[in-house]
Parts: structure tokens; sequence; C-alpha cells
């Protein structure tokens, strides 16, 4: 469009507005809104335009367009490096005025008489390669040369890991460590952050070594402990009981205890409170004995009823099917409201004996009939 | 001696609700206890010592815990026992508990008592008398025609099959009989 230039910046997916003109105030918050859509539809359509005019691939989920690299430079995330003091060597060379030259690859072996190359594999002045060292004047006898020459280079390596971390330290302390060794140091804060890196107390730490222990096999009884560290604490007690006597015998806690538990039961099995089987056998007893009374045989009535029981009977011979009916309410009465507490004549002297069977009698047939009867009520 | 865990509570709970049913609740919370010097001896309470459980009265609990655990060897009345494997058997000697209280009972003929105190199981022709409803795995208390409390055991049938069984049908198994007090003096 001639009359706006963009700069359109590809790599970033972005485009500007060079000469963009806004007029300073506006009436109402919707007609800015409007003009900043406006504008930006523009830029938006100008980079569209770039995009497809762009040569495409065709792969299998469209055509694809290569961006160019972008041209706006984006501000820094992290701030920039501290430069790194110098290390002591680097001082020392700088005072001396030593300049630093860089070595071939390879290196001329007087041994040999070949090119070897410097480091590694096969290297120039191997400690390996020396077969015969020629004993001095200051040498002790019993001495070992080749173990001599190992040592000292260990000592060397070692001198030198020393000067490397402390270099390292320097540099902590202006804060130019570089990078891979913050990110390995946990514990030291990430640059930027405000952190100050937390000790862990002495307590804390045994309690936590305490617990970790517990993580093996044995439960940490048998590991090795080092030397100032004391063994992992615990209660005596693995297991906590009422206690004996609480006062004077039982104590409150057990008291609620046990009536805990008694509830549980008596409301686990309180449907079983009226046992309506009981209650129809009852009946069919009572009737029995009634009809025997009636055919005029003695009645041989369990010992443990009342002698009462006869005359209530008799009365109820005069009303029997009154008393039938009311017997049956009864009963109906009792096994629809449980809560009614078992008539006691009843329920505690139910029994009766086990005779000697003849099944051809009258009285078997009432009791099979009787049978029939519970059969239907069973449930 | 310790007082029973919930657990344990239930467990022996629930066996001697099979033999005496609702009048638990009495056994448990409200007998008065009849031993003891004290004036009040209090009620009753439920300890355990080395895997047995003893029905204690208050006041001689109390007394109790001045002998040394491993020199103590019962206190009240020894009602039953857990098994190696936490489950809780009775024994004989909670027999009076359960006789005072009992739903259920079996009368023997005095000819099948003495095979009942050798420890045999109850057969229907020995049965004398039986209480009504008893249903299968009930707790049954066994008494001689006299009402002198034999033993314990549990109800193989219901009444009602009772009846209809053949005289050589097991009607009680045996659990505890009164013989064991000579035949298992050590095991007690």
């Amino acid at each position: 469009m001639a009359q706006s230039e963009f700069e359109i910046d590809l790599g970033n997916l972005m485009a500007f507005d060079l000469h963009r003109q806004f007029p300073s105030t506006f009436s109402s918050r919707e007609e800015l809104v409007k003009e900043a859509i406006e504008q930006g539809t523009k830029l938006v359509q100008a980079v569209a335009d770039a995009l497809f005019n762009k040569p495409s691939t065709e792969e299998l989920d469209g055509p694809i367009v290569k961006l160019p690299a972008p041209t706006t430079k984006l501000p820094r995330e992290k701030p920039l490096p501290k430069p790194r003091p110098p290390t002591k060597w680097e001082l020392f060379a700088q005072k001396k005025g030593i300049d630093k030259h860089k070595k071939d690859k390879l290196a001329f072996d007087e041994q040999t008489g070949t090119w070897k190359r410097r480091h590694g594999y096969d290297r120039v002045n191997d400690d390996k390669d020396i077969p015969i060292i020629e004993a001095k004047m200051t040498d002790e006898p019993g001495t070992d040369p080749f173990a001599e020459r190992r040592k000292e280079k260990k000592s060397r390596v070692e001198k030198q890991e020393k000067n490397r971390l402390l270099n390292l330290k320097q540099a902590a302390k202006v804060g130019a460590l570089p990078s891979h060794v913050q990110l390995a140091a946990t514990a030291l804060p990430i640059t930027g952050t405000q952190a100050r890196p937390q000790k862990v107390g002495k307590t804390e730490l045994q309690n936590v070594a305490g617990m970790a222990s517990t993580a093996t096999a044995s439960g940490g009884k048998f590991d090795k402990k080092l030397p100032g560290e004391k063994p992992p604490k615990h209660e005596k007690k693995y297991r906590k009981f009422l206690p004996a006597v609480e006062g004077s015998g039982m104590g409150a806690l057990e008291k609620q205890q046990t009536e805990k538990v008694l509830n549980k039961l008596i409301s686990k099995n309180s449907h079983d409170v009226l046992n309506v089987e009981k209650a129809v056998n009852m009946y069919n007893v009572k009737k029995e004995k009634k009809r025997r009374n009636n055919e005029g045989k003695p009645s041989t009535r369990s010992k443990l009823k009342p002698n009462k029981k006869s005359l209530k009977k008799t009365s109820k011979r005069v009303s029997s099917s009154k008393g039938k009916q009311a017997q049956q309410y009864e009963i109906l009465y009792t096994k629809f409201c449980p809560l009614r507490p078992p008539l006691p004549s009843l329920l505690s002297s139910a029994s009766f004996y086990i005779e000697g069977r003849r099944e051809g009698t009258k009285r078997a047939e009432k009791r099979r009939k009787g049978d029939i009867f519970l059969e239907k009520f069973k449930f | 001696m310790r007082p029973l865990d919930e657990k344990e509570t239930t467990l022996v709970f629930d066996k001697l609700h099979k033999f005496v049913g609702n009048n638990l609740q009495k056994i448990v919370m409200e007998n008065p206890s009849h031993e003891g010097p004290d004036l009040n001896p209090g009620r009753y309470c439920f300890r355990l010592q080395k895997n047995r459980v003893y029905y204690v009265s208050e006041s001689l609990v109390k007394r109790a815990t001045n002998i040394k655990r491993e020199k103590l060897v019962s206190m009240g009345t020894q009602i039953g026992k857990f098994t190696k494997s936490d489950k809780f058997h009775l024994t004989i000697q909670g027999l009076n508990l359960l006789a005072a209280s009992a739903k259920h009972k079996v009368w023997l003929k005095p000819t099948s008592e003495m095979s009942f105190l050798y420890g045999n199981r109850v057969l229907k022709g020995g049965v004398g008398r039986i209480t009504e409803n008893i249903l299968v795995n009930d707790g049954v208390v066994v008494y001689s025609m006299a009402d002198v409390p034999l033993g314990f055991g549990v109800a193989a049938k219901s009444t009602q099959d009772c009846r209809k069984m053949d005289p050589n049908g097991i009607v009680v198994h045996h659990l505890a009989d009164i013989g064991e007090y000579l035949r298992m003096e050590d095991e007690l």
C-alpha cells in the first residue's frame, strides 16, 4: 500500500507501521478500540501477504514456508554474565609477560623417532614407555623410581585440582561462575535470584537420617553409623492399650468401648427380637391342647405352665371363634410391631416333650398340619 | 493383664451372644458382683492375661494390679482363650456364667449323660427336652434331667429338623463339658 509502509519481520511474524498517526484524543473507548482493530487488521494482512508470497513446499499437512531469520533484536532475558576474574596463573603470566602459544597436536618423540600425538593414546612422553631409569647418587637403595614418578605425577594432579577449585571460588565470590558449574552446584543460588543458601540444622539432619534409614529392609537397625551419629529414636511401645485399672475398676474409656461394641451387636441381631415362628408354634400348641381337652383326653401340659392357664382356656372356649380371631390378631400385631415386648410367660417356658410318635393318630395329623402352617411362616 | 482391644471385645461378645442372646447386656454392663471384700464390689469386666479372657469384678482387678505380670496366673472366672491366630474359644470354666443366662438349652436323658461327659456329641436319641426356635449354629447349653449344667455346644440342627430326624442324628456338637476338669486338667 502506497500510503503506509510496513516494516515486516517475517522471522518473528511481525509488522511495524512506521508512519503511524494516532489522533491523540478519542471521544470514547469503543472508538479507540475500533481504530486500533482497523490498524491492526491492515498490519496482519501485510504479514499474511508476505507469507504467501514466499515459495512454499508441499508437505502432508499442507504448504510449508521456511521463515527467514528475525531482524528485530529482542531484549535479553537474563543479565549479562560478569567477566571472570583472572586465575592465579593468568595473574602470574601477566606479571612475567608470558604469552600463550598454541601447541601442535603432533610432537616428535625422541625415543621412537616418530611423530606421536601430544595427548591421549600412544602419546609423546608417556610414563609407561620409559624402560630404564638410571640411578642417581642421591637415590636410596630400596626405593622404586617408577613408583616415585607415579607419586609425583599424582601430587602434581592434585595440586592442579586444588588450584582450579580456588580459582572457581574466587570467581564465585564475584558472582562470575561459569554456567555449567553454577547449574551443577545445587547448593548455590541461580544467578539473578535472591535466594540465600540455607544450612540444614543438626536435629533436622538427624531426624531426616532416621526417617531415611527406615526405608531399608531391616528398618535401619543394622546400618553402619557414622562417628557421632546417634541411633534413631522410637517409642518403646508399639501398640497402645486402654489402662488396666482406671479409678476403681472399669474406666470411662473402657465403658465406652464395651457399650459401643454391645450396641453394634444388639442392633445387628435386633430383627429377631420377636420370633414369628415361635409365636405361631405357640398358637398351634395351644390349639392342639384345646382339641385334646375337647376330646376328653388328659391334657399333658408342660409342668412349667402355671395352672391358671386352664381357666383362661375355658373362658376362651366359650367365645372360641372370637378368641381365635383375637389370637390371630395378637400374632399379627406382634409381628408388625416388633417393639412390643414378648409375653414372658410364653417365651420363657416354651418347650415340649418329644415323645414316641404314632404317626397314624389325630395328634400326629395336627402336628403335620402345624408343620405346614409353620412352613408358610418361615422366612 | 490388660483390658480387651476393640477387635477382641467384638470377638468375645459375638461368641457370648450366640449363647446368651440379649442377656449379654446384663452380663456385661449391669451385673452387680459378689466377689471381693469391698463394700461395693462394683461390676464385672473382662481382662486379658496371656491369651486367656477372665470375667473379674472391678475390686479384684484393682488388687490384681499389685501382682507382677509374669506371676499372675488367674483371676475371677476364666471364660475363654484366644488362639494363636486370634480366634476366641469359650472354655468350660465359663459354664456357670453361660448357664445362668442361656437362651437355648438341651436336656439329656440319663443314659446319654455319660457319653456327653466323655466328650462325644449329643445324638437325637439322647435328647430329653429341647427349647424351641433353636437355629443351626446357635450356642446351646447342655443340662442333665436334674437341671445340672453339663457343658455347652453348637446346635447342628434346628429344633424343627430335630423332630424329623432319625434317632442317631447329631443334635449338638460338643464344645466343652465338665468332664474336661478330669480329662484335660493340664490344659485348662
